[in-house]
């Protein structure tokens, strides 16, 4: 028994040493082209990296901030990734953010006792992220719309829905930019004093492991996995197919919407959602990428998010003026080591950076859903 | 003989990119204006032969000489250049389109924005039909049209193409005897125009009836060429299968016991809303094997279906020990002593990127003995249950947690069969058991069936090969558009008479 259980173990990481080979290869490729660009518009690609790297793991505060940066996409990834398990391609979790988050704003309304006014927010929003994914299923079942087709409607009809919400009712009286801001009791812990980082990020890392346990120890995921991998086997092994599809809808809507509220009862210092809705864009769709960058793997999702956050978070340390070119080049590394310069590279280039980095580490991921999803139609 | 050999095909190995070697330094020679028969079990190396002529797949070791001269074909199209072409067992062609559209695909001429120009060649393929005698609606869509029609339309491709050896893969599994005689006298025909023919077969009579020469193919080698003439249906089944006899067949020597399935009147529509099955009226008791024969695409299918659960019945009543059926789904069905094995094991029978163990807990995964408190899967349990399974059924598989698509074929369908049958029915469903498999796996397959019946199931048998029915069931019922032709004891049936009946022809 041990015996076996040991193999198995072994199996499991032999399992693993391909896609975590292949995302190093893709990570790799990727820096290198990110290099190359810079190259190009003659910038140092070594400061750079190493100021992005300093930005965005060099010491506590720029960790926390990684991981701030990483707690809403871990959720989002979920959701795009329950959805990639059960055979849907929801891409709707960009709405359920927006929704989500007016739904713990919402929860200021009340008055409550600290810890359960947080409760209540978190519910709220996983509530209205699941209410908002549920025309996406009633559609698909009844009437076979294509989810992608009608994530997109919702995910529109999300954007002005939300940009009512904090213009009208939710609008600060004092600051008409912004809705009102969170309710103390509603708040997160803050971990780390003056960094963004809260007790929010535990919230994502749980509900990735719990996503995780779900789909493969629970006769449910099973039957998530099952869909997602045959639907006619499914069907032939009398596996409610309209209940799967259901299902992996609104869970993912909670997982969205969740991502939402942590973005005002766990991100100091706003507290609240601007009417630009600038702090929760593109949360919806960057988790679709870091799904991918984590081999659409709930666990996965946790080291790409914070990948995801560090690219980020490092940007503004590649913004900051490279050392002088007049020193001797070891010397100039040593400065944007110890922090004292960076790369200066302008935004918009680190822009470009980022996206063939994320591109290049998002596809074997994109080919293993391709290539499920080409059997699935071959009916393999 | 060598030298007058249109196609001399020497030491020919081929070994696939996952290792399986299939064709073991095989020698082939193929003379001009001869029917050749191709002859050996599945996964003997056939088709891999084939494709190798056609250009389809690459040789790993070997040579092709044509007419005398050494080629190598980097695909299909070049094969067919030198007038190498194939019909393969499964077609094709685009569905939609009509028989002409799908004899131009590829041979339009003219630029990417110029009318397709079909008079012309509407002419030239008609001057062709007459020549050879195939006769095909040019104007018709191909999903339109019979199997056996179908098929001409790929011939005709071929003609067109200006094809002169034919490559025939298993070109009668499909068609009805009719289908088949008419078949057989287009290939005379060619042969009288000089034409080469290459026919592959895994059927004894066939090769017998319409070839000149014999190559038998076992296990990736020649285990035999021989004239047609000098050839005995002994013979080529010796060769073939590598062993003295076909099995004998086998029936309960028990009476039957109690009707556990019992279908009375019942209608399945088909999917385009036709009528699958036709008022079908029968019972199977227990300690008997009920074979239904026929040519696919009579009913079986969505006979089958409506049994297990997963298409509607139209009209009619199914019980299960005197239990009516009605609305119920494959789950509901399986607690009322259902098991079934469907037709396509990797379409259907199990998610290929599952693992054994996943696989063999697929519709029973909520059953309460693999749950704990939290309705989480005890897998330690699961495992265990598993490796049961392999050591029952004798799946060959490095580990209970590989992916059931590493499997090979024959072990595949053990783990279906299996699994269903540890459901520990009391009514099975089987639909075309063995297709596909080896020799080993088919009586492997076959005797657990057998076994059962003796340990008192009732075993409702679907398989287009007529020799399965005909061995293994004790009732057999030959299936007509969707009508049983004749149900009786399988002692009082011939092979003759249920290949009329199979073809929808009532014998005198």
């Amino acid at each position: 028994m041990t015996q076996q259980k040991r193999s198995r173990v072994r199996e499991y990481l032999s399992g693993m040493a391909r896609p975590l080979g292949e995302t190093a290869l893709a990570i790799a490729i990727g820096l290198v082209g990110g290099a190359v660009i810079m190259l190009i518009w003659k910038y140092d690609p070594l400061h750079a990296y190493i100021a992005l790297f300093k930005g965005a793991f060099g010491g506590v505060d720029e960790i926390a901030s990684t991981l701030s940066m990483a707690t809403p996409l871990i959720l989002t990834a979920l959701t795009f990734l329950i959805g990639v398990k059960a055979g849907l391609f929801i891409i709707g979790a960009e709405g359920q953010v927006y929704l989500g988050t007016v739904g713990a704003v919402a929860a200021s309304l009340f008055v409550l006792p600290p810890g359960v006014h947080l409760l209540v927010a978190l519910l709220f929003s996983m509530v209205v992220g699941a209410l908002w994914s549920l025309p996406v299923a009633i559609l698909k079942v009844t009437r076979g719309v294509h989810e992608v087709i009608s994530c997109i409607m919702m995910n529109w009809i999300a954007v002005w829905l939300t940009r009512y919400m904090v213009n009208y009712p939710l609008v600060d009286p004092a600051r008409s930019e912004k809705t009102i801001t969170v309710a103390p009791t509603s708040r997160f812990p803050i971990l780390i004093p003056r960094t963004e980082l809260t007790l929010a990020i535990a919230v994502s890392i749980v509900a990735a492991i719990v996503i995780y346990y779900f789909l493969w120890h629970t006769s449910l995921g099973y039957q998530f996995r099952a869909v997602g991998l045959n639907p006619e086997a499914s069907r032939y092994a009398g596996i409610n197919q309209l209940r799967i599809i259901i299902l992996s809808l609104v869970m993912g809507g909670m997982t969205a919407g969740l991502a939402g509220a942590t973005q005002v009862v766990g991100r100091p210092p706003t507290w609240a959602l601007y009417g630009t809705l600038a702090n929760i864009m593109n949360l919806g769709f960057n988790g679709l990428a870091v799904a991918m960058i984590g081999r659409t793997h709930p666990i996965g999702s946790i080291f790409a998010a914070i990948f995801f956050g560090g690219l980020y978070t490092g940007a503004r340390q590649m913004q900051v003026p490279g050392p002088s070119p007049s020193l001797p080049y070891i010397e100039q590394l040593g400065e944007v080591v110890r922090g004292t310069a960076g790369a200066g590279v302008t935004i918009e280039l680190i822009g470009a950076v980022q996206g063939v980095i994320v591109l290049a580490v998002a596809v074997p991921g994109a080919l293993d859903m391709l290539r499920k999803y080409l059997r699935r139609r071959r009916g393999r | 003989m060598e030298a007058a050999s249109a196609v001399a095909m020497k030491g020919i190995e081929k070994i696939y990119p996952d290792g399986t070697q299939a064709l073991r330094g095989v020698d082939f020679f193929l003379e001009k204006g001869q029917i050749h028969g191709l002859l050996g079990e599945n996964g003997a190396g056939k088709t891999t032969l084939a494709k190798i002529l056609s250009g389809l797949l690459p040789l790993t070791a070997g040579e092709i000489h044509l007419n005398g001269r050494r080629v190598r074909f980097a695909g299909p199209w070049e094969a067919l250049r030198k007038g190498i072409g194939m019909v393969h067992q499964h077609f094709a062609l685009v569905r939609p389109l009509t028989a002409i559209q799908n004899i131009l695909l590829g041979q339009e001429g003219g630029g990417p924005l110029s009318r397709l120009e079909v008079k012309d060649a509407e002419k030239q393929v008609t001057e062709i039909m007459k020549q050879s005698g195939l006769n095909v609606p040019l104007d018709v869509r191909v999903e339109l049209l019979p199997i056996g029609v179908q098929q001409r339309v790929e011939i005709l491709k071929l003609l067109y193409r200006r094809a002169a050896i034919l490559i025939l893969d298993e070109p009668t599994s499909a068609l009805t005897p009719v289908e088949v005689d008419a078949l057989f006298e287009m290939l005379r025909q060619f042969k009288r125009e000089g034409k080469t023919v290459v026919f592959i077969t895994h059927k004894l009579r066939e090769v017998m009836d319409i070839t000149d020469k014999i190559t038998v193919l076992r296990q990736g080698k020649v285990a035999g060429v021989l004239s047609t003439a000098e050839a005995t249906p002994e013979k080529l089944a010796e060769l073939m299968v590598g062993m003295k006899s076909l099995p004998a067949e086998t029936r309960s020597e028990k009476p039957f016991g109690k009707t556990v399935l019992s279908v009375d009147g019942l209608r399945v529509r088909n999917d385009i809303g036709g009528f699958a099955a036709k008022d079908l009226t029968f019972q199977v008791r227990s300690g008997e094997i009920f074979g239904i024969a026929g040519v696919e695409g009579n009913g079986q299918t969505e006979l089958m279906q409506a049994l297990a659960g997963v298409r509607k019945i139209d009209k009619g009543k199914v019980t299960i020990d005197g239990k009516d059926t009605a609305g119920l789904g494959p789950r509901e069905l399986f607690k009322m002593g259902l098991a079934f094995v469907p037709e396509d094991r990797r379409r259907l029978g199990l998610v290929m990127d599952f693992s054994v163990a996943e696989n063999s807990i697929l519709g029973m995964e909520d059953e309460r003995k693999y749950l704990g408190r939290l309705r989480q899967l005890l897998w330690g349990k699961i495992f265990e249950y598993t490796r049961r399974l392999i050591q029952r059924f004798g799946i060959l598989t490095p580990s209970e947690t590989t992916p059931a698509k590493y499997l090979s074929g024959g072990n595949q369908q053990k783990l279906v069969v299996g699994r269903e049958l540890n459901k520990e029915p009391s009514i099975l469903l089987v639909a075309q058991p063995t297709r596909g498999l080896d020799v080993a796996a088919t009586h492997f397959i076959r005797d657990l069936l057998i076994k059962m019946r003796d340990e008192g199931k009732a075993i409702l048998l679907v398989s287009a090969d007529l020799d399965e029915v005909m061995q293994i069931s004790d009732t057999i019922a030959v299936i007509y558009q969707g009508t049983f032709m004749r149900v009786a004891p399988a002692r009082e049936l011939d092979r003759r008479t249920i290949g009329l009946l199979m073809g929808g022809v009532m014998p005198t």
